[in-house]
């Protein structure tokens, strides 16, 4: 075997650098059992989305009525999905490979563990782009049959942008979790705690105390509200929560009323009046443009999303391989 | 002693392909590398020799940019390494201790995966993974997943990988571990025909005996400080000398031990009842002016033998007298 027959130059372009680690990652995530599965829920779950009323209607003679807003209204992938997807894409990206040992051979060759990370993230943004793009065109599909022509189609895009926001905050807090602890039993079960807690306590924190306004600035479901449009019969548009999570949801309702309020609310246990119902033990706290909630909800996800990652890369920039 | 060794016999500072100097690590209390000077010259084959604990792998972590110095300097073909520096690793293949690869990715992916990282074109890719996959056994199953690669297929392919992209200093840890005994055949035939190419090869081993039939060169360390270092032959000679002779003779042996203890290149002589063990500095083949000795003394020589210094006995003098 000739070892001195070398015809190319040593100088690696970034960019064949750069697509070489998103090809590793990717090759990694699609052929990852826990993604597919978590891919198969998200189909079965829309999938069920799209026939359970169907088959209740036919169950009890009802006839099926055209829907042209039924996709506009189930848009935005669910808290849970956006952070399981998160969860199964990245949470070996980092510890994974510590673990295992396959971070010496990648360390050792001509690459910057900058451009390592990067094409980790990038890899990772591909991944679960492409599953939601799947998910979008089959719900769409699948409603268009089902309900007939749909509208506000033009949004999916955008919806589909902010779920990838919404995802991504995920995606950042489980990488940063990764780097720090570089064990991916203790990365996922940090970032479930993290994801139960954000859920279960901005539920409580919502509802039954006046200090909403924190949610505003913590990842997850956020705090509740309801979409007031000013000059309409029906004052309240629907409900809504405002977190990180639910970003897309915002996007459709900013678009459909885009001069609409906010308005929070709490539960008052002992301030109800039995004939006034479930609604006279609402208190109405403060309301605000929903503009200025779909900005801060984009800003929030953005600034931990930079802030997480920048942390990811400090400690995998400066991680030591001892073993 | 290992610094004298190393001034007289090191290469020049200009054809050096490893230098460190006066490198440290410490982990904690524990010094693993202990102000380490070593110079490896440029188209040698140089062995690094050193029980358990005495920071071989440390130091060539360092050289590979996995480890960080706490103090000292490593040049890497003329390249400084600190921090994160690719530019260090363009002209290095490494292969580490019980390599570990993406178990989800084949084997001919990772090697194009790898070579991309190194910059190299598509074609150039192909015909050098096909016939690496040729030379070190794997041919025939570059298209298995790595997961299902047996031990020592992973560290075949930890060798192609080393050797990938056409470099210029290869550093192969235990390069043998985990291979059946053809398998370990192969592997110093490999080494060879690298070195016979202009290759530099960086080979740190348990197995002496490897060692001794491939390397030109060798350095031996122990609790992180180089005890001797130069041509493998020059430094059995220094520390062992060169060979034993083992003569039983039909008389008493005293008349023949003055006779044989008065040339110049006898070191040390001690008798077993008939037989005389003579230790030499030459480098030579001394049976001939020995056996005039010994006859001028009015000796019969029953039986005799030369027998050369083994690098085992080498190594565990030096190791010892450190101790």
């Amino acid at each position: 075997m000739n070892f001195e027959d070398k015809s190319w130059s040593r100088e690696p372009k970034l960019m064949r650098q750069l697509w070489a680690v998103i090809k590793y990652e990717l090759l990694w995530n699609i052929r990852k059992k826990k993604f597919l599965g978590v891919l198969i829920v998200a189909f079965a779950i829309t999938t069920l989305n799209l026939t359970l009323p169907v088959i209740l209607r036919r169950t009890y003679d009802m006839p099926i009525e055209s829907n042209p807003n039924y996709i506009v209204s189930n848009s935005g992938i669910g808290g849970l999905m956006l952070f399981l997807f998160a969860l199964v894409t990245v949470m070996n990206s980092i510890s994974g490979e510590f673990e295992s040992g396959t971070i010496v051979p990648l360390l050792t060759k001509p690459i910057s563990r900058t451009l390592i990370l990067i094409g980790k993230i990038a890899a990772a943004f591909i991944t679960i782009f492409a599953a939601y793009l799947l998910l979008y065109t089959y719900m769409i599909v699948g409603g268009t049959i089902i309900y007939g022509p749909q509208n506000n189609l033009d949004l999916t895009p955008l919806c589909i942008l902010g779920d990838l926001l919404s995802t991504f905050v995920w995606v950042s807090i489980i990488l940063a979790l990764g780097s720090l602890t570089k064990n991916t039993i203790l990365t996922s079960v940090i970032a479930i705690m993290v994801f139960l807690a954000m859920n279960i306590g901005s539920s409580i924190i919502s509802v039954f105390t006046e200090s909403a306004w924190m949610l505003h600035y913590l990842p997850g479901n956020g705090a509740a509200g309801y979409i007031k449009v000013e000059g309409q019969p029906t004052a309240y548009a629907g409900s809504i929560s405002t977190g990180t999570d639910n970003i897309t949801k915002m996007i459709i309702q900013y678009y459909l009323h885009p001069s609409a309020n906010v308005t929070y609310v709490k539960v008052e246990l002992r301030g109800g009046s039995p004939q006034g119902g479930l609604s006279s033990l609402l208190k109405e706290l403060y309301s605000e443009p929903l503009s200025l909630v779909l900005f801060r909800a984009i800003s929030v996800a953005a600034a931990y999303i930079i802030a997480l990652i920048t942390l990811a890369w400090y400690i995998f920039k400066r991680a030591q391989i001892l073993e | 002693m290992g610094r004298a060794l190393l001034k007289s016999l090191g290469p020049k500072p200009l054809d050096l392909a490893i230098e460190t100097i006066d490198l440290t690590k410490r982990y904690g209390s524990l010094v693993a590398v202990n102000r380490l000077n070593l110079r490896v010259g440029k188209g040698t084959i140089h062995g690094f020799l050193g029980p358990n604990g005495a920071g071989k792998t440390t130091t060539i972590k360092i050289l590979v940019g996995l480890l960080k110095p706490d103090g000292g300097r490593a040049i890497v073909l003329g390249e400084e390494v600190h921090g994160d520096n690719p530019r260090s690793r363009l002209k290095i293949g490494y292969m580490p201790e019980l390599p570990k690869f993406p178990r989800h990715l084949k084997g001919w992916e990772l090697l194009d995966i790898y070579g991309q990282m190194y910059g190299m074109p598509l074609q150039e890719r192909r015909t050098r993974i096909k016939r690496l996959m040729e030379l070190v056994g794997l041919k025939g199953r570059e298209n298995d997943l790595i997961g299902e690669y047996s031990k020592g297929m992973q560290q075949r392919l930890g060798i192609a990988q080393a050797l990938l992209s056409e470099p210029e200093l290869v550093i192969l840890d235990e390069p043998s571990l985990g291979l059946d005994p053809v398998g370990m055949v192969e592997v110093r035939e490999i080494i060879r025909e690298i070195a016979r190419e202009g290759v530099t090869v960086f080979l740190s081993s348990h197995l002496l005996s490897e060692v001794e039939q491939v390397c030109t060169h060798i350095s031996i360390i122990h609790r992180g400080v180089c005890l001797a270092e130069g041509p493998l032959k020059d430094i059995i000679s220094k520390i062992s000398g060169s060979a034993i002779l083992e003569v039983e003779v039909a008389e008493t042996p005293d008349k023949i031990v003055e006779a044989v203890k008065r040339l110049p290149f006898v070191s040390n002589i001690h008798v077993e009842g008939s037989r005389v063990i003579i230790e030499t500095n030459a480098n030579g083949d001394v049976r001939p002016q020995i056996s005039r000795a010994i006859i001028e003394a009015g000796g019969t020589i029953i039986y005799m033998n030369l027998r050369m210094r083994s690098l085992e006995e080498t190594f565990m003098r030096l190791i010892m007298k450190s101790r």
